[in-house]
């Protein structure tokens, strides 16, 4: 960790020339790695990093200098670049900054952090969960198993006097399995991750997490193809919160929106989603994906509550867009690294549960798809178009689920499918993934209850008409 | 700064040799400028330095991989001891080797050095008329996300225990703009981007113009129903497929039964107009250095030739597996991972017809100037389910722009269906591609 007193002079080199504001940034990371492909370790990596960005502000303009140089000269120099942004010549504050520690809310625990667990044990749970996986069925062509951790210690200190210093840590786990038979190809995925240590294995089980993977793969080998056109979408809260994430999670975060890019823009206080849905940024639920105490801006982590029951609440602030605002408050700066500046994100964002019994959806449901596993997804919060493929997904029919199909993609609009939701199951399941952002990317978690969504378009390779659904059978 | 990596690198390779191991440093000290301006004001300043070590230890056919970001001589010795103790967790495989020295590199010019004598205000004059130019060209652009300069530059040093030495630097720069054009209730995103290996050759009217265009012929953008039709794609479109090929010509996911094009070698991949070369010789290209992330030399690579399957891409673990010689695709993003295979500049060769005639000869289509979900195509079943905007193509001419449908298909067919190419080649970062036809394409929309 860097000295207080050191920390104090850059900080106060930064603010020479008349910033609003300025801010150190320091990080130290160690990271490792184990990955387990075509039966057996491949490959085993550690890394350690040191680093500190600085950034100085003035009239909403930021400069931010990063360096791996740590010596006073080196930061001071930092320094004296970030301060390009600003012309003055004279200092903004005339008094010294006083450095306070700012103190956590809650505690988070870690009960067993990635250095006090050796590589011996990582090694033999990757090897357990790779042999589960590919002793699930013959047509398992290829697993991947992959176990990663990251620690490390980081300090923010701004030139309101504030001084963070905090300790974090990840782990994730992550199986891909490969299936195959007469020629056929299809994979299926699972991953789990949380903001803590190596407990992590307490409430998961590695090798059922690959068979998971397997059995999928294995299934959707003898999947349709996916039809194409509108219908009725049910989404499983197994399916996790992808579809929350891009329907409408980006479009809050305050930078697009003040720039004019969010199709949410100027509709606080307005319904953007159908009455009984409530959209919540959490970053203080224990050890999810996205969780922290402090965000890298070294501001409290918060619930909040974006959409609640279809009314437009609030947007996602870092300090930068809220004091563009006026506001006080922000809880969402989050950056990758030293080497990022920071700029609102999610933490750990849902659609709360509501009432309905997520078999009685099914039951409900005349014809439609089932999605049970989302994939990656992207958006355009320009407009609220999104899209999304579906690793796992089944024909409804008469309420009963009819057989699997596969190589769907769901394509929608945020505010159309929020205000399309016409059942909310009271169940609420969660997915893990790194979001990306201006090539940043953070650790988020996502989640949302059973759902069924009126209308939505399915883009499929089968075709109703003809010639074309023989295009997309195989030899 | 080269004789500072060297010295960090000269450690660890004594050190190996002390405990009798092979070993490898990869040096790398990189800086980065980056300017972005919002309404003419500067509203982001990006300097950046790093400077750090990947260790590779080879101890018996185990790997052991470490990098740090501390040269100094104690964070040097840790690291050589924690790679080389971490390495007898992985399983010896007698194809983890490498490099033997001795290499000849090609002597490349990569270095401009007028980016580093511009000066920043210049830098900002540039990213200032990109949007400048972009506002100009149509009332309808109101929104200006950001437009902005950057450059990079680095300085790579390899060297392993058989006496291979490669060092080498380049530099690049660019320009980038995004922005909205709005009219009535519609808002469409425009986006332009251009790297070059000279300052000079940066055109940052071409790059405002281009995004206006982009965005302006969007609007009031409209699905249509699902169809079965011949498409066009856009020269940046098919860039995002060559995405999507490198992988499958990746000989490490072919080894592992997770490319589609496996067994093909020597096969009628695609039509008979498809050429596609990897090319790190070629100077132009961002992605040009004289050695690869092992330090073999650069060379050229014919991966497809009139529609047959030549080659995969191979670093020296793959190609020592297959019985072939490294093509010189061993890459590192950082020095904080393990080389693995990829491509460079990475090339499909353009065909002789214009763009225009290409459309002209299409009685009804779709012409696909954007993909959404592009990382969600499979490389292993080469199912792709994306989705796509554009503009319909009726009687020969471009009519409504269309969005909100999804291009289907598997990248068998798609390499198969491309019937024509046109001769506006271009780079989109290291990747480059003219316009193509697909002769059918599975749309799906209302």
């Amino acid at each position: 960790m860097l000295d207080k007193n050191l920390i104090s002079r850059v900080l106060d080199e930064a603010m020479q020339k008349g910033s609003d504001f300025a801010e150190i940034y320091y990080e130290e990371k160690q990271v490792s790695n184990v990955f387990c492909e075509d039966n057996r370790i491949e490959k085993v990596n550690s890394g350690r990093e040191r680093g500190a960005g600085i950034r100085a502000v003035k009239d909403g303009n930021t400069a931010y200098v990063y360096t791996s140089d740590l010596s006073l000269e080196g930061l001071l120099k930092a320094a004296a670049v970030a301060n390009h942004v600003a012309s003055a010549q004279v200092r903004s504050i005339d008094r010294e900054i006083n450095l306070s520690i700012k103190e956590p809310r809650f505690n988070m625990e870690y009960k067993r952090l990635p250095e006090q667990v050796d590589f011996e044990e990582k090694i033999e749970q990757v090897l357990a969960a790779n042999e589960r996986t590919r002793n699930y069925a013959q047509e398992i062509r290829q697993v991947t198993v992959a176990a990663g951790d990251m620690q490390r210690k980081i300090q923010i200190a701004n030139s309101n006097g504030d001084l963070i210093e905090e300790e974090q840590a990840r782990v994730r786990l992550i199986v891909n399995a490969v299936a195959s038979r007469e020629g056929m190809v299809q994979t299926g995925y699972e991953s789990a991750g949380t903001v803590g240590g190596w407990e992590l294995l307490d409430n998961i089980n590695f090798a059922e997490m690959g068979e998971k993977a397997a059995r999928l793969a294995v299934e959707m080998l003898s999947a349709r193809p996916a039809p194409a056109g509108r219908m009725p979408v049910v989404m499983a809260s197994e399916a996790g919160g992808t579809m929350v994430h891009e329907a409408c999670g980006h479009g809050l975060e305050a930078d697009l929106v003040q720039k004019g890019l969010s199709v949410y823009r100027k509709q606080l206080g307005e319904m953007v989603a159908a009455e009984g849905v409530s959209v919540i940024d959490d970053a203080t639920l224990p050890g999810r994906y996205g969780s922290y105490r402090f965000d890298d801006e070294g501001n409290y982590g918060q619930r909040q509550a974006l959409i609640d029951n279809g009314e437009l609440k609030a947007y996602l602030y870092d300090y930068l867009t809220a004091s563009k605002e006026g506001k006080k408050f922000s809880a969402n700066g989050r950056r990758e690294s030293y080497q990022h500046k920071p700029i609102p994100r999610m933490s750990n964002t849902f659609i709360a549960p509501g009432k309905d019994d997520p078999a009685s959806i099914l039951k409900d449901t005349r014809s439609g798809l089932l999605v049970k596993k989302m994939g990656g997804g992207q958006v355009n919060t320009t407009n609220g178009d999104f899209v999304f493929d579906v690793q796992e997904a089944y024909i409804i029919s008469e309420g009963e689920i009819k057989y699997p199909v596969r190589g769907a993609t769901l394509i929608g609009n945020g505010p159309q499918v929020l205000g399309d939701i016409d059942m909310l199951g009271n169940d609420l399941g969660f997915s893990i993934g790194t979001c990306g952002k201006d090539g940043q990317g953070v650790p988020v978690a996502d989640a949302q209850p059973t759902i069924r969504i009126k209308q939505m378009t399915v883009g499929g390779t089968a075709v109703e008409d003809g010639p074309q659904i023989k295009r997309i059978r195989r030899k | 700064m080269e004789i500072i990596l060297k010295k960090a690198g000269e450690q660890v390779l004594d050190i190996a040799r002390q405990k009798g191991v092979e070993a490898e440093a990869f040096l790398l000290h990189a800086r980065e400028l980056g300017i972005e301006i919002i309404d003419g004001r500067m509203d982001t300043l990006k300097e950046a330095e790093e400077i750090g070590i990947g260790i590779r230890i080879i101890n018996d056919g185990r790997v052991g991989f470490v990098y740090s970001s501390d040269l100094s001589g104690p964070a040097i010795a840790e690291a050589v001891n924690h790679a080389l103790s971490i390495s007898r967790y992985t399983v010896a495989d007698e194809h983890n080797k490498l490099p033997q020295g001795n290499y000849a590199y090609p002597a490349m010019a990569l270095f401009d050095d007028n980016i580093v004598s511009t000066s920043l205000e210049a830098k900002i004059e540039m990213a200032r008329q990109i949007e400048r130019v972009a506002r100009a060209s149509d009332p309808r652009v109101r929104i200006i996300e950001r437009a902005g300069y950057d450059d990079q530059e680095f300085t790579a040093v390899i060297m392993n225990t058989h006496g291979l030495y490669a060092a080498g630097r380049a530099n690049s720069c660019g320009l980038y703009i995004f922005l909205v054009a709005e009219e009535e209730n519609d808002a469409q995103n425009g986006f332009s981007f251009m790297s070059k290996k000279r300052i000079q050759e940066l055109q940052p009217d071409a790059v405002g113009q281009e995004a206006a265009r982009r965005a302006v012929r969007s609007l009031n953008a409209r699905s249509i129903n699902s169809a079965q039709m011949p498409c066009i794609m856009e020269p940046y479109v098919v860039t995002r497929f060559l995405g999507l090929f490198a992988q499958v010509v990746d000989a490490g996911a072919v080894q592992k039964g997770k490319s589609l094009w496996e067994k093909q070698i020597g096969q009628q991949v695609a039509s008979t107009q498809v050429s596609l070369v990897d090319d790190s010789t070629y100077a132009e290209g961002i992605a040009a250095f004289p050695f690869d992330g092992e330090g073999i030399p650069a060379q050229r690579n014919t991966v497809i030739k009139d529609g047959v399957l030549q080659t995969f891409l191979y670093d020296s673990y793959t190609a020592g597996k297959a019985g072939v010689k490294s093509t010189g695709n061993g890459q590192r993003g950082s020095f904080r991972s393990l080389p693995y295979v990829g491509t460079s500049n990475f090339i499909l060769q353009p065909g002789n017809k214009s763009p225009d005639q290409l459309i002209r000869e299409v009685q009804k289509g779709f012409y696909v100037t954007e993909l959404m979900g592009m990382h969600t195509a499979n490389p292993i079943s080469g199912d792709f389910s994306l989705g796509a905007s554009g503009l319909m193509i009726e009687n020969g001419q471009l009519t409504y722009p269309v969005r909100g449908v999804t291009i289907a298909g598997n990248m068998v067919k798609f390499s198969k269906d491309i019937e024509a190419l046109g001769n506006d080649l271009c780079f989109f970062g290291s990747r480059a591609a003219a316009t193509i036809r697909l002769n059918s394409m599975s749309i799906a929309g209302e």
